[in-house]
């Protein structure tokens, strides 16, 4: 089974040498004379007025929760996906195949529709 | 040493590093980053024992969905480095001491009879056998009945995350292009009659 | 692939799935309510929780079932203890309707259908056949009840609650999950009546099985607050509004003597031996540190936290008593006297803290031992009502808690641990000490507050006929004890 990663880890591979290399060319072969006003951040001509970093808003918190909840969805229906043919091709199973996921999603749904007429998903 | 050995040492060392990065790291959102490294190598190591499923979950839902969150969470925080630092000399004794203790428990642990590796082979799978198909198939199934209840406990979390975080819509005041382009004269300038008043 | 696949019968899991979908409903429906005091979202809560009860009583049959592959058991049991959590949310939904109201920060239709969730995932605990539906259960309770604890967001004391709530139910929930993964590694199955028959029939790596065993009681042992995992009992009782208190103290003790019921007897009998050890020394040390520390408190409702611990403590006597050496012949005598402790249990702590939010008001908690000095002057009928449930909390003859006790102890006793017994009386002694305290401060103290006790005519008759009932149920206990008694001996096979 694992063969079939094999090209995997060979994409793995590669897109990790074009990521590091040109990096760690530069690094290795560029001149490098810092000097304390190069190294200094640049802001318009400016001394910095304050930290880069900033407070995020709250409310991506709950935009972040609800992926959150919505990616563990997808990591349900997967593998249900997978089988999905089988599931057509078997005819006990097609009907209950069928319903059993419309009321998974069903369920999500009415989370999803309360969620968003409570305006939570709004940003304005 | 055959080529899944070496793959499952490259990825082991990668794994070790960024594991340390995050406690030693001094910068939170370093920390962030090298736990997404993690966990990125232990979905290889997943890998290498045929969990693909569990693999592929690890890098969507954790990776993907659970630091993205994270990432929020510590720019939301805005930890003060150094604060994080106070005390660290002081409790580094009894942190030192438990944590020599559990590493010692972990290793007659490790070393005695029952966590032995099993001298026998793991059974040879097939080229093109998948086990997320028989995932599905079971959860499909036989596990119909929890694969719905795991759908409501997700409705639960939706259901508490609005009720604790959400407090209703801001108040804040905006354009709005469409009631700009709408607007009539009328609307803007009230002409008000009045008669002419003498000056006194 | 899958040619040979049968459908489940959906039948038997009727309340759930009704449950599930009025919560759905009333989830939408809330969004259009705009009146504040949320009439309709309460109504339709109520007659949800009243079809349940008519479905589950239509649905009732004396013959175990199971389906969904075996991970879904309806049997008497069952069917008893889900009627009385329906009665049981039902009441404390009642009793909480105006304390919500008085308090603008929580956010009413989320409130009833967090409320009707939680309900739901102790149904799903209490027809549990699985480990895995058992856990999820549990989680559904939980989250809901994480989220009710914080519901209130003014009050950091309540959001403060909730963090710890969360962190040891989440902690708890581990230990619970790596004990169902080390009985798994014995036995190579989930399903609990099935690890229940391999145990019985193959040998099984005793020592992975006992490690097993550890961490489940100990997560079980979080679950029921019992000592030494109760701490957050008295900062969860202390910090959630009064009506959350309710609702956590009744209705999920219900489910959690269900749980232990399916997982210690259904699944692991053939380990009482090594369980049993384990449940004596939670029970005794229960109901030492919870009887003892109860008296230190001057919070009423952190009283009735390590009276809750306490309580806890001696329910598990019953489940101690009832297997004796491989003996089984106590066993349904047991079992029935531990449900019928829990049940009295829940009725009279929905009648206490039905009373204490009486006496709240918009701003005012009333939840100080202080506040009730003198409440015989302010209305005598309600001090009565809290003597009753403070006297049956103590047991003394002849009100239903006292049979609670008398049962367990007989138990106790017929399976030969007299230490016990006499350990358990003398602690039940120094419990009955700040239970009579409460008494002596509505009758013999001068009161704080003069204001006469308000509240909606029906809110009051449904807490006196709460309260009645602990007293009516002390002169008629066998009606109880034997519809228990019989609900066991119908599932327990």
């Amino acid at each position: 089974m694992l063969e079939n990663y094999f090209p995997i880890l060979m994409f793995i591979l590669v897109g990790l040498a074009i990521g590091v290399l040109p990096v760690l060319m530069g690094w290795l072969l560029a001149p490098s004379r810092p000097d304390s006003e190069k190294l200094s951040p640049y802001e318009c001509g400016f001394e910095a007025f304050e930290d880069a970093r900033m407070k995020f808003d709250v409310r991506y918190y709950l935009i972040a929760i609800i992926f959150i909840l919505f990616d563990l969805e997808i990591a349900f229906l997967f593998p249900w996906a997978t089988v999905f043919k089988d599931i057509v091709a078997s005819e006990p199973m097609r009907f209950f195949g069928f319903i059993e996921v419309a009321i998974f999603l069903t369920i999500i749904l009415v989370g999803d529709a309360y969620a968003w007429a409570k305006g939570a998903l709004d940003w304005e | 040493m055959d080529f899944k050995t070496t793959v499952f040492f490259f990825l082991s060392a990668i794994l070790i590093f960024a594991g340390l990065r995050v406690i030693t790291a001094r910068n939170p959102v370093h920390a962030v980053l090298h736990l997404i490294l993690a966990f990125f190598t232990s979905a290889g190591l997943w890998l290498l024992l045929q969990a693909e499923f569990l693999a592929m979950v690890l890098v969507m839902v954790y990776i993907g969905a659970v630091m993205v969150l994270f990432l929020f969470v510590v720019m939301m925080l805005d930890i003060n480095l150094d604060q994080l630092r106070q005390g660290f000399w002081k409790y580094l004794p009894l942190g030192a001491v438990i944590g020599i203790l559990i590493a010692i428990e972990m290793g007659m642990v490790l070393g005695s009879r029952y966590f032995q590796v099993l001298d026998s082979e793991v059974p040879g799978v097939a080229a093109n056998a998948s086990n997320t198909r028989e995932l599905g198939a079971l959860l499909s199934t036989d596990y119909v009945y929890p694969f719905e209840l795991a759908a409501v406990v997700l409705l639960v979390a939706i259901v508490a995350a609005v009720a604790l975080t959400f407090r209703g819509p801001k108040k804040t005041r905006y354009t709005d292009p469409a009631a700009q382009i709408r607007v009539k004269a009328a609307d803007r300038v009230r002409v008000v009659k009045m008669p002419v008043e003498k000056q006194d | 692939m899958f040619n040979d696949f049968v459908a489940p019968s959906l039948y038997p899991a009727a309340p759930e799935i009704f449950l599930l979908f009025m919560a759905c409903v009333i989830l939408l429906v809330d969004l259009g309510v705009k009146s504040p005091r949320r009439t309709l979202t309460f109504v339709l809560t109520q007659l949800t929780l009243l079809g349940c009860a008519a479905i589950t009583l239509l649905t009732s049959n004396t013959e175990v079932v199971y389906t969904f592959s075996g991970m879904f058991v309806d049997d008497m049991m069952a069917d008893l203890l889900k009627l009385l959590v329906y009665g049981a949310v039902m009441l404390a939904l009642f009793y909480s309707r105006e304390y919500i109201q008085d308090r603008q920060a929580i956010p009413k239709g989320e409130y009833f259908v967090l409320a009707l969730l939680a309900t739901l995932g102790m149904l799903v605990m209490i027809s549990a056949n699985h480990f895995l539906t058992l856990y999820l259960g549990l989680e559904m309770m939980s989250l809901s009840l994480y989220a009710m604890v914080a519901l209130n967001r003014e009050s950091a004391i309540s959001t403060e609650a909730a963090m710890k709530y969360f962190i040891l139910g989440a902690l708890a929930s581990g230990l619970l999950l790596y004990g169902m993964s080390m009985i798994y590694g014995a036995t190579g199955s989930l399903e609990i009546t099935e690890v229940g028959e391999r145990l019985y029939t193959y040998s099984v790596d005793k020592s992975v099985l006992v490690f097993g065993i550890v961490f489940l009681v100990a997560g079980l042992a979080f679950k029921l607050g019992v000592v030494p995992f109760h701490m957050w009992v008295p900062d969860v009782y202390h910090g959630a509004p009064t009506s959350v208190t309710l609702f956590i103290a009744a209705a999920p003790k219900l489910a959690a003597f269900a749980i232990v019921m399916r997982l210690l007897v259904s699944g692991l009998i053939t380990q009482a031996a090594d369980w049993q050890g384990m449940l004596i020394v939670l029970s005794v040390l229960s109901m030492g540190i919870g009887n003892l520390v109860a008296i230190a408190q001057t919070n009423i409702k952190r009283m009735l936290a390590y009276s809750a611990i306490s309580h806890m403590g001696f329910m598990l006597l019953g489940i101690v008593t009832g297997v004796v050496g491989g003996d089984a012949r106590f066993a349904l005598n047991a079992y029935s006297s531990a449900m019928f402790y829990v049940v009295t249990y829940v009725l009279t702590t929905l009648a206490g803290f039905g009373l204490i939010m009486m006496l709240t008001r918009a701003g005012f908690e009333s939840d100080e031992l202080d506040d009730f000095k003198g409440l015989n002057k302010r209305s005598p009928w309600f001090a009565a009502m809290m003597m009753f449930v403070m006297l049956s909390m103590a047991g003394i003859p002849f009100f239903v808690g006292f049979f609670a006790k008398f049962s367990v102890l007989q138990a106790v006793v017929a399976a030969g641990y007299y230490w016990l017994a006499v350990a358990a009386v003398l602690f039940s002694l120094v419990g009955a000490f700040y239970y009579l305290r409460v008494v002596k401060l509505m009758y013999f103290d001068e009161p704080k507050i003069q204001e006469p006790i308000e509240g909606p005519l029906f809110i009051k008759v449904l807490v006196s006929a709460n309260g009645l009932a602990v007293a009516a149920l002390g002169l008629f206990p066998q009606f109880l004890m034997s519809l228990c008694a019989y609900a066991l001996m119908r599932s327990l096979t």
